[in-house]
């Protein structure tokens, strides 16, 4: 059942790479990878509605034996920590081609990366096997460096190599850590459940816990490892920088949240006062080098690690309240992202620029784009945490969560959120309001078919903002039973200095 | 001593795919004596089917009863097997590469084909080989016929200064391990037989003297000229940009192919109670090839020099596996080895098609090349990107296999080498991958401007277009599809005697010296 989420993309890819080429092929094969991207969209709801929300464990397992010399097996399972993400995987590719442009060029290998990308972030999120998740994680690295490579802004081939480079740190570093994990507790399979590190001296369990850290850490990306970042996301078009932001970040704090977190629960809480202060600073970071910042596009990706900021602080609490936090605001971030940086692709391409000192007044109802303005206001002010919208319940539960056990690093992110909300204003000023140049607005019309997905993502920050249990339920199970494995600190730190 | 038992001792069916591979090299070169040119159209076929019936019956002396014959002096056991039908898989590609390729530069293809089946021979010989002699010998014959195959095309000045740099090299390294070979059979008191020279140094209770220790540096230094390990490797980056494209491919694969099973042979067998000392070289040269090969490969621009330093740096990679000196070890080096043939061989592949079709092979005349030979784009690519170890192609599964053989052994330094020098490496891997995919039409190479029509009914382009797509399908599918070849590679070391009986003597012996080196 959960292989169809993984082998319908790729095997489609694969379909679409070896298509005849032929004139005018560029709307067929759109139309056949959304098509693809669409039937996934509909599986991943139907696992949705049938997932039990009751049970905190794995559900749909799927199992194979692949290499035993290895120890790999193709393993699958999800549960509430990752059945929002895979359903905000298969949403988001399918916006990103929706949005993709219909005059793409070289479409075959456009439309098959873009499918290879979501069965191989589908892959990680279901993967039950340490191995298999790093095969999947690994997949990600060469389609996307061509997506950002071939299809993105001027700096695309600096862009694109820097992308490289970082991840295949990344993957070497997490890599390292898994044959480590599984070689020093003497397990012979890679497999999730045959791996328990809780016997490992103290020492070891921290070197471990910090190979992880720094692996998807470059990923999420934390603050001194996310200089790949603004330049990934600004030189790549936008369908890219959807995917890029909305699902490839989630696979660093889910891979944080399921390998940290859950496989070194007590080295966890020993190094949670150092994660949370390093999320705040994340934050306030983020915030303020986006307020610097003279390109919307630009803005919008510091604002990402920002955001971010807050996952690892809710991560580094670890009370049932922070981690449901986590996963909504993992998934909210998703959603907000991906308005923003489609709203953003809109308008350069009606406008032709991104820079802050040129937009003006494009809220004027006849000659500007005002639907595409009062969007952006809008997903502006759910980035920022305004109530009624998914970004506010999320942060709200991160803050909420988090209070009781970092006070400090709580409040610096909520001033954070604060200065998001400055940010965002200096935007939607200099964008949307004020008068239009009279030389130079004669923009083209926004066709209907791009503000659909907009409005799709609009309806549903609004919805999860106003209904928030829609957003919650599906992880709270997970996450308590995950906080239950987390001794307290008092009794970790003993336990641990008695092992020494 | 009556014919019965003598024939029992010689047990010559072992050598049988040797045979058949000899049989083969007469009959190349005596139809041409007859036929002359008008037999170069089909002389090749000839080549391929013979090496072909070789490894059939490779596959039918697999778990062989009595692996020993000749009195010792070549033993046909499964490891053997394996290498053996590594090399001859590596000559079969290499002949359908040079099929072409050779014609086109003028020279007679029989006379090549020859030169390459006698270099085969040499390195199926070597693989099994288990006496001193008989090891000089087929490492002699592989090692001339190399050089005659580096200097082929002789109107080439390049390929001429290859040929006296390899020779040179070569003969100099053959030398000093001729002496390490003597020094054997003097300490060992006369023995030239492997294992008999392990029982006679122990017996004159040399276990670790001086004389041993300069033994074995000088069969390294003959052993790491052949797998172009660092600091041994200054032939290979000259000798694979002038020497014709197929005897490269051959070179890369087959001959190092064959210095790998000489190694596991020597070591194991005649240095059990050095181990720790031969362990301690080989991490030395491993560290140093994989520094060197990778770092240094970032700044060619011709292709094929590209490819030396990358198949030095992947020479690192294997002796992560012989380091580790376990069952998991050997079988990740074959295993490795194994998928090295598929990947290494493609890309050769490629480059051959590329350089027959523009006459060029520095890198940065590859831009653009998707819209003209998308075909070759994916070829090249698919098998650089295995070459990297990235998932889920061949190449991915092989550098699991050596790092995880190597942290299971404990070589954690090693390993995480390893995992860095790959980074650098998909650097300039994919550097070529750019070229070929990223760049836009506008910024194509003159050379990818004026790329001649796709024909593959040209004469010998046919057999080409086949070693292409048979090695692209191989090393796209056997990552995913490799369970049978994890068994193949874990009998292979499981099955040999040599691997299984010195792993007792190497722990008895190593219990011994009082001091051991950390982290080793």
């Amino acid at each position: 059942m959960l292989s169809v989420l993984i082998w319908i993309p790729i095997l489609s890819a694969i379909f679409i790479g070896f298509w005849p080429s032929s004139p005018n092929q560029t709307s067929r094969i759109r139309l056949v990878a959304l098509t693809v991207a669409g039937i996934v969209l509909l599986w991943n709801v139907f696992i949705l509605l049938k997932f039990d929300i009751s049970n905190p464990g794995m559900q749909f397992q799927e199992y194979l034996p692949w290499n035993d010399t290895l120890g790999l097996s193709y393993q699958l399972g999800v549960d509430g920590l990752s059945i929002l993400m895979l359903i905000l995987n298969s949403l988001l590719t399918w916006i990103a081609i929706y949005s993709s442009s219909k005059q793409t060029e070289r479409p075959r290998l456009f439309y098959s990366m873009i499918l290879l990308v979501s069965g191989g972030v589908a892959g990680a999120f279901l993967a039950e096997n340490l191995l298999l998740f790093f095969l999947f994680y690994e997949l990600e690295l060469i389609p996307f460096y061509l997506l950002i490579s071939i299809w993105g802004g001027e700096k695309r081939a600096y862009a694109g190599i820097k992308f490289l480079i970082y991840t295949a740190v990344s993957g070497a570093l997490i890599l390292a850590t898994f044959l480590g994990m599984v070689w020093l507790t003497g397990s012979t399979s890679f497999a999730f459940d045959a791996v328990s590190t809780q016997n490992l001296s103290a020492g070891l369990q921290f070197t471990l816990l910090v190979g992880i850290i720094l692996g998807f850490g470059i990923k999420i990306p934390l603050v001194p490892f996310h200089t790949w970042l603004p330049d990934a996301y600004v030189e790549a078009s936008a369908p890219i920088a959807i995917l890029l932001g909305g699902v490839l970040a989630k696979l660093g704090t889910y891979g944080l949240l399921r390998f940290g977190l859950g496989m070194f629960p007590q080295a966890w809480s020993v190094v949670a006062p150092t994660l949370a202060i390093w999320g705040a600073i994340s934050a306030i970071y983020g915030a303020v080098i986006a307020i610097a910042q003279k390109d919307i596009k630009r803005m919008v990706a510091y604002s990402s690690i920002g955001h971010m900021g807050y996952v690892l602080l809710a991560s580094a609490a670890s009370t049932s309240l922070a981690l449901v936090g986590a996963v909504s605001q993992m998934f909210s971030h998703g959603l907000i992202l991906a308005i923003l940086f489609h709203l953003v692709g809109v308008i350069e391409e009606k406008v032709g620029t991104r820079e802050l000192d040129k937009l003006n007044g494009l809220m004027s109802p006849i000659r500007g784009l005002p639907l595409i303005s009062a969007l952006l206001v809008l997903s502006g002010m759910a980035s920022a945490g305004i109530p009624g919208l998914t970004g506010f319940i999320a942060e709200f539960i991160v803050f909420q969560g988090s209070f009781a056990a970092f006070p400090l690093p709580t409040l610096l992110c909520v001033a954070s959120s604060g200065l998001t909300a400055v940010y965002f204003v200096i935007l939607l000023n200099r964008t949307c309001f004020g008068r239009l140049d009279n030389k130079q607005a004669y923009y083209p019309k926004v066709l209907w078919s791009e503000k659909t997905p907009a409005l799709i993502l609009a309806t549903l920050i609004i919805f999860l903002g106003v209904q928030p249990t829609w957003l919650v339920r599906w992880s709270e199970p997970t996450t308590t039973a995950m906080v239950a494995a987390i001794p307290p600190v008092e009794k970790t730190v003993i336990s641990l200095l008695n092992q020494e | 001593m009556d014919f019965a038992n003598l024939a029992a001792q010689l047990n010559a069916g072992t050598i049988l795919p040797e045979g058949i591979v000899i049989v083969t090299l007469m009959g190349v070169l005596i139809v041409d004596l007859i036929l002359g040119r008008t037999s170069s159209r089909w002389i090749g076929y000839l080549a391929i089917a013979g090496l072909l019936a070789a490894v059939v019956a490779l596959y039918f002396q697999w778990d062989a009863i009595n692996p020993i014959s000749f009195t010792g002096g070549f033993i046909g056991d499964d490891l053997s097997i394996i290498f053996r039908g590594i090399i001859a898989l590596s000559a079969v590609t290499t002949i359908l590469m040079s099929i072409r390729y050779i014609e086109q530069s003028g020279t007679a293809l029989a006379e090549f084909i020859a030169i390459l089946l006698s270099a085969t021979l040499g390195g199926m010989f070597l693989s099994g080989a288990s006496e001193l002699v008989m090891i000089f010998i087929s490492l002699e014959t592989l090692s001339i016929s190399s050089y005659l195959l580096t200097g082929y095309t002789k109107r080439d000045p390049r390929s001429n200064e290859a040929a006296l740099k390899y020779l040179l090299i070569g003969a100099s390294s053959t030398a000093v391990f001729l002496y390490g070979v003597s020094l054997l059979y003097g300490l060992s008191g006369g023995q030239t037989e492997l294992s008999a020279i392990a029982n006679g140094i122990v017996a004159a209770n040399l276990g670790q003297s001086l004389g041993v220790v300069i033994a074995l540096v000088f069969v390294i230094a003959g052993i790491g000229f052949k797998i172009s390990a660092a600091p041994f490797h200054q032939w290979t980056p000259d000798v694979y940009e002038g020497a014709p494209t197929p005897v490269i491919a051959f070179l890369s694969v087959g001959s190092k192919a064959a210095g790998f099973a000489l190694a596991i042979r020597l070591l194991t067998t005649v240095f059990p109670f050095v181990a720790e000392e031969w362990k301690f070289v080989f991490t030395a040269l491993a560290v140093l090839s994989m520094i060197l090969g990778n770092v240094v490969a970032l700044a060619q621009t011709s292709m094929k020099r590209m490819l030396a330093y990358s198949s030095i740096a992947q020479a690192g990679f294997v002796m992560i596996g012989l380091i580790a000196g376990t069952d998991a070890g050997y079988a990740s080096m074959v295993f490795y080895l194994l998928v090295y043939l598929f990947m290494n061989l493609c890309a050769f592949t490629c480059i051959i098609l590329f350089s027959l079709r523009t006459g060029t092979d520095q890198i940065a005349e590859y831009s653009g090349l998707y819209q003209k030979d998308p075909l070759l784009t994916l070829g090249l690519s698919i098998s650089l990107l295995s070459l990297g170890g990235i998932p889920p192609l061949a190449g991915f599964f092989g550098k699991i296999y050596l790092f995880w053989a190597g942290w299971q052994a404990g070589l954690y330094w090693m390993v995480l080498l390893g995992l860095v020098t790959s980074v650098v490496s998909i650097y300039y891997y994919i550097r070529v991958v750019k070229m070929m995919v990223v760049k836009e039409p506008q910024e194509m190479s003159d050379a990818v401007k004026n790329y001649p029509e796709i024909r593959w009914d040209l004469p010998g382009f046919r057999p080409l277009q086949v070693g292409l797509v048979v090695t692209l399908i191989a090393t796209s599918v056997a990552g995913i599809l490799s369970n049978p070849l994890f068994t193949l590679a874990n009998n292979s070391v499981a099955n040999t005697a040599i691997l299984q009986t010195t792993k007792v003597v190497s722990t008895q012996v190593s219990a011994i010296p009082p001091e051991k080196p950390e982290g080793l």
